[in-house]
């Protein structure tokens, strides 16, 4: 009897159709509209990914005021490292108490964004910053050092990849 | 009213016809559309949204400069919408095949067989009742004469639109058994004696407005269940309705009964040797069928033309005469869209339940036919029966 009931009631239906029918109009209501900040589907390359406030990204060099790099080549990093993607090689500065990095290198290839060095740092001289489109044409240039286009003093140059003017 | 003549009744006719064609060949690309995004939504997805922003076109146009202001399209709705020409174009220009160990004729007729048979229901179905619009006087030969909701609102109406439902089966039944191939044959198995349990319970779920109404006449039907019945005459249109619901989506093969072509297991059922424009009409006559359903359901069980449901409409217009002309107008008379709002709401329960209910395992389907449906049709009739005495 009890299941005859159920059989002849669709209350299984109904519930199921108030869930999609939730589903459908939060999405309905706030997809597409550019106020509504987080949306339930996110549309990545078009609009920013919302970031949570401890993602994990590259490791970038913090400056001070004389815009030198605020390490002081410890090498605390270096050993906390699990994978050993950092070399630090010191050096002298005029006017300067501490070392200074002459040679900083960060093999981003090999690095797994744990975050131990910035815990080992003494000095709040390292972060990793919110980058994650960090795909490059070349292997070489996941190597980066103090100098060139792509180092780790900068944030990366990040591709546009929302989408190609040339269709 | 004045006198017409033979040409003048063939040209209304051929507007009448023109503009159910319009109309179909508008919602069914449509509904196709709907599909997607609305499936999308109900999984807390986008549905299809990438193919505007990479073509040329109006669409493209606007949408690629509203990402370049830093803007979510405005368009956004409508992103995807070059995807049904994209699937039109692809079916009309697809090789169409016919195996070779095929029963060559059968194989060419089914499909139209099945596509035939949904348009043609459309006939007797009356979008309003009386006049729908009147030709202006400056229109050469036909101006002034009224034209009337429906193309032909025959008095034997609910018999043709079942009859021709019925010779739809035939279409999925004979592709099934032309493509010689073992899927198609028992998705076309399925497919008939599924059809056929349904019928049962549709037709008698339906004989209850044609009891309660006397009257086979589909615009009689459909004001006498909106404006002429009683209160408690709501249980039973609203089982009537929920049955009548339950057996359309069995006789249109849609999700939870979507036996004939169980893409788990019949690779893609009775169409899976077809391709091309061949496919194209049985896709179609899905859809079509989809309306045809709605149509149906809207006309006999949610009032038609009028504004209120299951006869809410006779019961509260009373109450309404006093408002103004314009409110009384509006609410209490039938108006054709209304009844194209209600079409294109139940459509939405199609893609609605499609993204809910799981697919029906074979022997419950026909154990739900034949076991619940059909005694509970049964019983609903008698209490229609007890309305029709005590009206």
């Amino acid at each position: 009897m009890k299941k005859f009931l159920k059989t002849l009631i669709p209350f299984d239906i109904a519930k199921g159709l108030s869930i999609t029918g939730a589903y459908f109009a939060k999405v309905f209501l706030t997809a597409n509209r550019a106020k509504v900040r987080q949306h339930v589907v996110s549309e990545y390359p078009e609009v920013p990914a919302p970031l949570e406030p401890r993602f994990r990204g590259r490791v970038q060099l913090l400056l001070d005021e004389a815009n030198d790099p605020k390490c002081v080549c410890c090498n605390a990093c270096v050993k906390a490292c699990p994978t050993g993607c950092i070399t630090i090689e010191g050096g002298k500065k005029e006017g300067r108490k501490t070392r200074i990095p002459t040679r900083w290198d960060y093999e981003m290839e090999r690095c797994v964004f744990c975050g131990f060095c910035v815990e080992a740092c003494a000095f709040d001289a390292i972060k990793l910053n919110d980058q994650f489109e960090l795909a490059v044409y070349d292997r070489e240039e996941l190597v980066l050092g103090l100098h060139g286009a792509h180092n780790v003093l900068e944030p990366s140059p990040v591709g546009k990849f929302s989408y190609s003017e040339e269709a | 009213m004045p006198t017409i003549s033979m040409t003048q009744s063939i040209i209304i006719s051929l507007v009448q016809c023109i503009l159910v064609v319009v109309f179909i060949f508008v919602v069914v690309p449509l509904t196709v559309f709907a599909e997607r995004k609305v499936l999308g939504y109900l999984q807390q997805r986008l549905g299809s949204t990438r193919i505007a922003g990479h073509l040329g076109g109006l669409t493209g146009l606007l949408n690629r400069g509203m990402w370049k202001l830093g803007k979510v399209p405005v368009l956004s709705y409508w992103r995807g919408i070059p995807g049904v020409m994209g699937d039109v174009m692809k079916l009309l220009l697809k090789e169409d095949i016919v195996p070779a160990k095929a029963d060559k004729f059968v194989f060419i007729i089914a499909p139209a067989l099945s596509f035939v048979a949904a348009v043609v229901v459309f006939a007797t179905i009356s979008f309003v009742p009386g006049t729908f619009f009147t030709f202006p006087a400056w229109v050469p030969l036909v101006g002034g004469l009224p034209v009337t909701g429906g193309i032909a609102d025959v008095n034997v109406g609910l018999l043709w639109i079942l009859g021709m439902a019925t010779v739809g089966v035939y279409g999925i039944m004979l592709a099934g058994w032309a493509s010689n191939s073992k899927y198609p044959l028992l998705g076309g198995l399925r497919s008939a004696a599924q059809m056929v349990s349904y019928e049962v319970p549709l037709t008698l779920s339906l004989l209850a407005p044609v009891l309660i109404s006397g009257s086979l006449k589909f615009s009689e039907m459909s004001q006498a269940m909106a404006v002429g019945v009683p209160l408690w005459a709501i249980v039973p249109q609203v089982i009537g309705f929920l049955v009548y619901l339950t057996c359309g989506f069995a006789e249109t093969n849609r999700v939870p009964f979507d036996m004939p072509e169980a893409e788990n297991e019949l690779v893609a059922g009775f169409h899976t040797e077809y391709s091309g424009m061949k496919f194209g009409f049985f896709y179609l006559a899905e859809y079509i069928n989809m309306t045809v359903v709605s149509a149906m359901a809207a006309g006999f069980f949610l009032g038609g033309s009028w504004l209120l449901p299951f006869g809410l409409q006779g019961v509260v217009n009373p109450y309404l005469a006093s408002l103004p002309t314009w409110l009384v107008t509006l609410l209490c008379e039938p108006h054709a869209i209304f009844f194209a709002a209600k079409i294109v709401f139940l459509l939405f329960v199609f893609i609605w339940v499609r993204g809910t209910i799981p697919r029906y395992r074979y022997d419950q389907i026909m154990s739900v036919a034949w076991k619940y449906l059909i005694p509970l049709t049964l019983v609903n009739l008698v209490l229609a029966a007890a309305v029709r005495l005590a009206m």
